[in-house]
């Protein structure tokens, strides 16, 4: 397509200005996948550029350096605490006993009897004994059969990556050990004294003082976060699921078989293709609608409530706020009661004659997704009504006030000054409602489950009409058939998913912080 | 500052509660008691002192309904048993519905031992979460409980589940003071004395394919499901789209249509203006409260079509007690004791008194009490016309229980025969094969210990298939076919030809020549 | 008539129309706004009708309960519901000082120290939220069970996993550290405070509202916490929390006989939180409109 310059682009309306920028993003789409390429390429020449200047720094320290920074080698800290810096050296000399702990006695602590070297040596296999079933006599004399178990695959792919991560810290480690020698000797060199224990420990609430604080919230990342995503993502090539689950039968990588399962046309009996794009389409269709109708409607509930004469303003806002109040679990669950077949909305609807058979709300496809949408705004417009109501209060008066002299209507006002000032600021914001009504698995776990039952997609985890990707993971983890790898396929694709639209848009909708697109 | 002060009162009233509730826990709480999950084998050691006794501290997962009495049966094992076993333990409601999910999640941690339904069973087998049952017990649990109840514990020839009830099935309880007793067999009265009464007819037809199945199977309709060695549905002979299927349709189309039919199988129905409910014998205390002498139970009706009578069938179904597998021999044969202890007639039999759930021992269930209950009694009356419940796909109940909708919408027997047709088409596309899988060739025979029931797969080779190594007995016959379904087979003379037959023994490996369409055996080396 | 008297009249009978129009227009936001309570209220005032109905158990379908009392409420306590209260509470309480802690911890770094890390940081950790949080249940459940934090021993595991990840969740209050002028930090570093000082001695009391905002916030969070809490507890009783024990109430075996415990059970647990909720609700909405929509 062709290229405009800055003044022409200007001069062109706001919807072209957008259509501009949505055609050049895909036009930009090969040259940007081309610099990802050129990208990754150069990120795996830095790094083998940074592993030889590595190697060549440490053999240099090492020839050029004293006796306690060549024994700082082998004994991490050595140098620290030969040249007084005690606390620093304690440190290093900790970890690298807790490492060689780890990697060759740990079996002394654990019941499984492995250490860290057995571990990871068993990585690639995940295991090769299986659980077997022995007979054996018991003290009453009856012959009964117990099943002895041997190799567990879960253990080994969860300690395997572990230690996998601890060597890597170690490493990280010991290097920087090295580095402190040849830091300090420098310094030495210089005559100026080294920072004493002290220094460090004041350092820690004063200029390093961000690493303190840092250090708990990420560790705990790290370990609860990180290493459970990475984790994940590898059994997705395995073929972990219930019959293989690691302890009575084992189970094995398994390539690339299960993303096939997944993507590939009328793969088998079982069509996890066809449910993956059904299911996909919906949560879009659902994330769209109960995106918009609570940003809006939220919008109008507030400048209804803000309105000048309207009283009781702090009534409504309570009000409206204890869908917030109140935990889910309780008001969508007693709404999903109230809508069943023999429920109380029925049960009025008869009694005053506007109905006269029961309607079944969660049993008809096209029914139940309306209702999860409209009960998702009761649950949505108060949060958007007190966001709404914050920003409302920010825009400038007078911008109200020179329009109306212009003689501008409530509908001009709303649509040139109240809507964009309000998409303006909010525009990340809605984003992230959209991928998270995306993952949104309150609302329609509590209310239908999933269902009404999708009878054409049937063996695929009793997938239903309402069903989201997110409860779709958790009926594939939890269900009566339990897919374990399926379903870290499925968290890995709603990754993808989430991280192309968030691409996207962000490379689209007009730059948020640019501040002249709004004026 | 108020609100300093109202945060503060709100927060000393929570704590207030909750120490309320931990008072009110320390009464119900038992002593603590070690779980026996493998890595913790807490317990398993006999006490030292005496050496008779042996301390068992083991886990269970029962319906919220059994689980007094079965604390005060195992109370009665401890005091009974001659083996010195003393078991303390932990029990945690949970239906057995959902006995499987729960149990596979983590067989680890699982509860040592679970009522389930007998349609979990397969998925347990497959998950390696039942222990065998020891052989010293086997023969007593064939001897003396009802035959089909044993099977459906069994996989292949190994026992792997205790008989626990045999109740589950469904019939129907009406209102005497509503429906004459004369009416009960006949299905037109029934519907035309509840709109002459302006009473419900309650028959969970909407949602349930176990009950919708009832007309199918009155019409004498069948749905089998096959399976094959692990336990994996593999096929169905199905004849619910035939004549007879209309017939069902056309019988289940009288009562879906009567406007005082509601999809139920609640007890509450009764309260709620209902004068018949089917449902199964888990309902009877519920609705003899509400009935009272009022309370009639009996097998279901008969519907007419063309002139012919049809008894409408139901499915028979029972629930079953299963062991998680143990690494230690004295400690999974104590489980199996009290296991035995607690399906024995005895136990069945207080089960019955206590909360009405059927024997499956058949002692029991002969019992005088048990024959004088009216709800078994209808349940036994049904019997004859009712199916065995086996292993069915789990896809079948969903796509079964629309029929009736669709039934109820039909204007002709066009509309009826199209709701058939549809069935049909979705479950014959649960066994869709893959393209892969359809041009997959296999050898099958008389061979390697199986009887033309299994497929020997084979691998391509530039138009030449291989089979593995096959160890062959003179005189046994094979063929090759595709797909694993007999349109494309080739034998001894080509296409559709005679079985190959082996004329020596020895290990062969099976070649198909498809450009040759020859068949040929090669001694392996 | 002058001219002059004229335009007033002009003026005057627009002000009349205007005002007119008004009433009409407020008039017509009464009747929504009404209507819209209604609808709110309507679920929360039926679930405690249904908490004090004793006639049956099971669900009906009128509103209004035959008979009255408190039965459904004294049952509640032969039950394993005040377990599940304790074990909800002490998780709550926990979490509501831990994790502000951290949280406050994170965003305070990442709005006012500058160092090598930290943009990569922040996009690392928003690539790490768009992984869907259920895909890490499973992982945790075992590495829980492993230390036999699973099961009825799940509350201090649960605890556990709430805290560590929390410091994901710092994007509200950064949005609110970063409304507060650099210039006070600078002032007091200048003046020979540490880091640690300034944010305890300055920034802490400016940041009330969003400390009070991320206590509620980390407060009422295991109240509604189901799916993970349901996975950990694996069906043993005593490791539940109260979203998990009610909702076990509500399968198709227990639904007839647990209803209106189910009812009174909810009315329970959302009365202290609701409360709570309203008396701090000013911060929450502090919280809400500075933090999420500027983060």
């Amino acid at each position: 397509m062709k290229k405009i310059d800055e003044l022409e682009y200007l001069k062109l309306s706001k919807w072209n200005k957008f259509v501009y920028r949505f055609l050049s993003f895909f036009a930009a789409i090969p040259s940007k996948l081309w610099g990802l390429v050129k990208a990754v390429g150069r990120f795996f020449k830095n790094i083998g550029l940074g592993i030889s200047r590595e190697c060549k720094d440490l053999v240099t320290t090492f020839v050029k350096g004293d006796w306690k920074t060549k024994l700082s080698y082998v004994i991490m800290g050595f140098g620290n605490i030969a040249r007084g810096q005690i606390l620093r050296g304690v440190l290093f000399l900790l970890m690298e006993v807790v490492f060689i702990f780890y990697m060759f006695f740990s079996q002394l602590l654990n019941a499984d009897g492995s250490n860290g070297l057995q571990w990871l040596s068993k990585l690639p296999t995940l295991g090769t004994q299986g659980a077997e079933i022995v007979e054996t006599t018991s003290r009453f004399g009856t012959v009964t059969h117990t099943t002895i178990y041997h190799d567990n695959s879960f253990k080994i792919l969860l300690y395997g990556v572990l230690t996998l991560f601890f060597i890597a810290a170690f490493i990280y480690t010991w290097r920087a050990n090295i580095r402190q020698n040849k830091i300090a000797e420098q310094i030495l060199k210089t005559g100026k004294p080294l920072k004493s224990g002290k220094d460090d420990l004041r350092s820690l609430v004063d200029d390093n003082f961000h690493k303190t604080l840092l250090a708990l919230p990420l560790t705990g990342i790290l370990v609860f976060t990180v290493m459970p995503i990475f984790f994940m993502i590898l059994v997705a090539f395995t073929n972990y699921d219930f019959e293989h689950d690691g302890l009575s039968t084992l189970f094995h990588w398994n390539g690339l078989a299960g993303f096939k399962e997944m993507l590939t046309w009328n793969s088998g009996p079982v069509k996890y293709s066809a449910a993956f794009g059904e299911i996909l389409t919906w949560t879009l269709v659902w994330a769209f609608f109960a995106t918009f109708t609570n940003y809006f409607l939220g919008i109008f509930v507030a400048m209804m409530i803000n309105k000048k004469g309207i009283r009781l303003k702090k009534l409504w806002r309570t009000v409206l706020v204890l869908t917030i109040a109140i935990p889910q679990f309780i008001s969508l669950l007693f709404v999903s009661q109230m809508f069943a077949k023999n429920g109380i909305v029925n049960g009025v609807l008869k009694d005053i004659g506007l109905i006269t058979a029961d309607i079944d709300w969660w049993n008809s496809p096209s029914l139940a997704r309306i209702l999860v949408i409209v009960i998702n705004i009761w649950i949505g417009i108060p949060y958007l009504m007190l966001i709404a109501t914050g920003i409302l209060m920010n825009i400038p008066a007078d911008l109200y006030e020179s329009s109306r002299i212009d003689g501008a209507s409530g509908w001009k006002q709303f649509s040139k000054i109240t809507l964009p000032y309000m998409l303006f600021i909010t525009g990340p914001y809605l984003l992230t409602s959209f991928t998270s009504n995306m993952n949104n698995f309150n609302v329609i776990y509590l209310l239908t489950g999933g269902g009404p039952t999708n009878t054409a997609l049937s063996g695929t985890s009793n997938v239903g009409h309402t069903d989201l990707l997110i409860t779709w993971l958790f009926k594939l983890t939890t269900g009566a058939n339990q897919k374990y790898y399926l379903a870290s396929v499925v968290g890995i694709l709603v990754f993808l998913v989430v991280a192309i639209i968030t691409l996207v848009v962000y490379n689209v909708l007009p730059s948020v912080k640019n501040e002249e697109d709004f004026q | 500052m108020k609100l300093k002060r109202i945060a503060a009162l709100l927060l000393a009233l929570v704590m207030v509660f909750a120490l309320v509730a931990c008072s009110g826990t320390e009464n119900e709480t038992k002593a603590p008691v070690a779980s026996g999950n493998k890595d913790t084998q807490a317990g398993t050691q006999a006490n030292p002192g005496t050496e008779d006794t042996y301390e068992l501290a083991i886990t269970l997962w029962i319906p919220d309904a059994a689980v007094e009495l079965t604390k005060k049966q195992i109370e009665d094992f401890n005091k009974s048993n001659t083996y010195g076993i003393h078991v303390t333990p932990t029990i945690d409601a949970l239906s057995e519905a959902d006995a499987a999910t729960q149990v596979l999640n983590d067989v680890a941690t699982a509860a040592d031992m679970f009522f389930f339904a007998q349609d979990q069973f397969a998925r347990l087998v497959r998950g390696g979460a039942l222990a065998q049952v020891p052989a010293d017990m086997v023969a007593t649990i064939a001897a003396e409980n009802n035959a089909s109840v044993v099977a459906a514990g069994k996989s292949g020839d190994t026992q792997f589940a205790y008989p626990l009830t045999n109740d589950n099935g469904y019939f129907m309880y009406y209102d005497k003071s509503v429906i004459p007793e004369a009416d009960v067999d006949s299905l037109e009265k029934l519907i035309a004395d509840c709109e002459a009464a302006n009473k419900y007819f309650a028959f969970e037809q909407d949602t349930s394919a176990w009950y919708n199945a009832s007309f199918f199977f009155g019409a004498g309709c069948h749905s089998n499901w096959i399976l094959d060695d692990e336990g994996k549905i593999v096929s169905v002979d199905d004849d619910f789209n035939s004549d007879k299927g209309l017939i069902a349709v056309k019988g289940m189309q009288k009562l879906v249509t009567s406007p005082m039919f509601v999809s139920s199988s609640q007890a509450s129905e009764f309260s709620n203006g209902a004068a018949i409910v089917v449902t199964g014998t888990w309902a009877y205390e519920d609705i003899k409260g509400i009935l009272g002498d009022n309370l009639g139970a009996t097998d279901l009706p008969s519907f007419e079509v063309d002139g012919q009578e049809y008894h409408l069938g139901s499915f028979s179904g029972c629930k079953l007690l299963g062991v998680k597998p143990q690494s230690d021999g004295d400690r999974q044969v104590a489980i199996h004791m009290l296991a035995q202890y607690l399906t024995s007639e005895a136990a069945q039999l207080e089960r019955f008194e206590a909360l009405s759930w059927g024997p499956a021992n058949t002692n029991a269930a002969n019992d005088p009490a048990v024959l004088a209950n009216p709800g078994l009694v209808a349940l036994n009356a049904q019997n004859q016309y009712a199916v065995p419940q086996g292993q069915i796909d789990g896809a079948w109940w969903d796509i079964a229980k629309v029929i009736s909708s669709e039934v109820k919408e039909a204007k002709s027997d066009d509309d009826l025969k199209a709701a058939l047709q549809n069935y049909y088409e979705k479950i014959s596309a649960i066994f869709e094969m893959s393209e892969e899988d359809k041009n997959a060739w296999s050898v099958i025979g008389s061979i390697c210990g199986s009887n033309w029931d299994k497929d020997f797969p084979m691998t391509e080779n530039g138009g030449v298939f291989t089979s593995e190594p096959l160890e062959l007995k003179a005189g046994e016959e094979l063929k090759v076919r595709q797909g694993a379904s007999w349109d494309v087979n080739y034998g001894a003379d080509g296409l559709n030809g005679a079985n190959v037959v082996v004329e020596a023994d020895g290990t062969y490996t099976v070649v198909l020549d498809v450009a040759a369409e020859t068949v040929t055996l090669q001694p392996a080396e | 008539m002058s001219k002059q008297q004229k335009e007033a009249q002009a003026v005057m009978k627009q002000h009349m129309g205007l005002k007119a129009s008004q009433r009409l227009s407020n008039t017509i936001i009464y009747i929504l706004l009404v209507i819209m309570a209604v609808i709110w209220l309507i679920p929360f005032v039926l679930i405690v009708l249904q908490s004090f109905r004793v006639e049956s158990t099971e669900r009906v379908n009128y509103i209004i309960p035959h008979s009255w009392g408190l039965k459904n409420y004294k049952a509640l306590f032969d039950t394993s519901f005040p377990r599940w209260y304790l074990n909800t509470f002490i998780i709550a309480l926990f979490q509501c000082v831990i994790q502000t802690v951290i949280v406050l911890c994170m965003a305070y770094t990442l709005s006012r120290f500058r160092f090598k890390m930290r943009g990569k940081l922040m996009r690392f950790m928003m690539i790490l939220g768009l992984f869907p949080g259920m895909l890490t249940m499973l992982i945790l459940y075992n590495v829980l069970a492993d230390f036999n934090l699973t099961g009825e021993h799940s509350v201090p595991g649960l605890i556990l996993v709430y805290v560590a990840s929390s410091g994901m969740g710092y994007y509200v209050s950064k949005g609110f550290f970063d409304t507060i002028p650099k210039a006070l930090d600078e002032a007091a570093r200048v003046d020979g405070a540490t880091r640690f000082q300034v944010l305890y001695k300055i920034i802490l009391p400016l940041a009330k509202p969003i400390v009070i905002y991320t206590i509620l916030t980390a407060f009422m969070a295991p109240w509604g916490d189901f799916v993970f809490a349901a996975y950990i507890a694996h069906a043993k009783e005593l490791g539940m929390n109260v979203a998990v024990g009610l909702n076990s109430w509500l399968d198709k075996d227990h639904v007839t006989k647990y209803y209106t415990m189910f009812c009174s059970g909810g009315v329970l647990v959302a009365l202290p939180v609701a409360i709570l909720f309203m008396c701090l609700q000013k911060y929450y909405v502090e919280g809400v409109t500075g933090g999420a929509v500027k983060g």
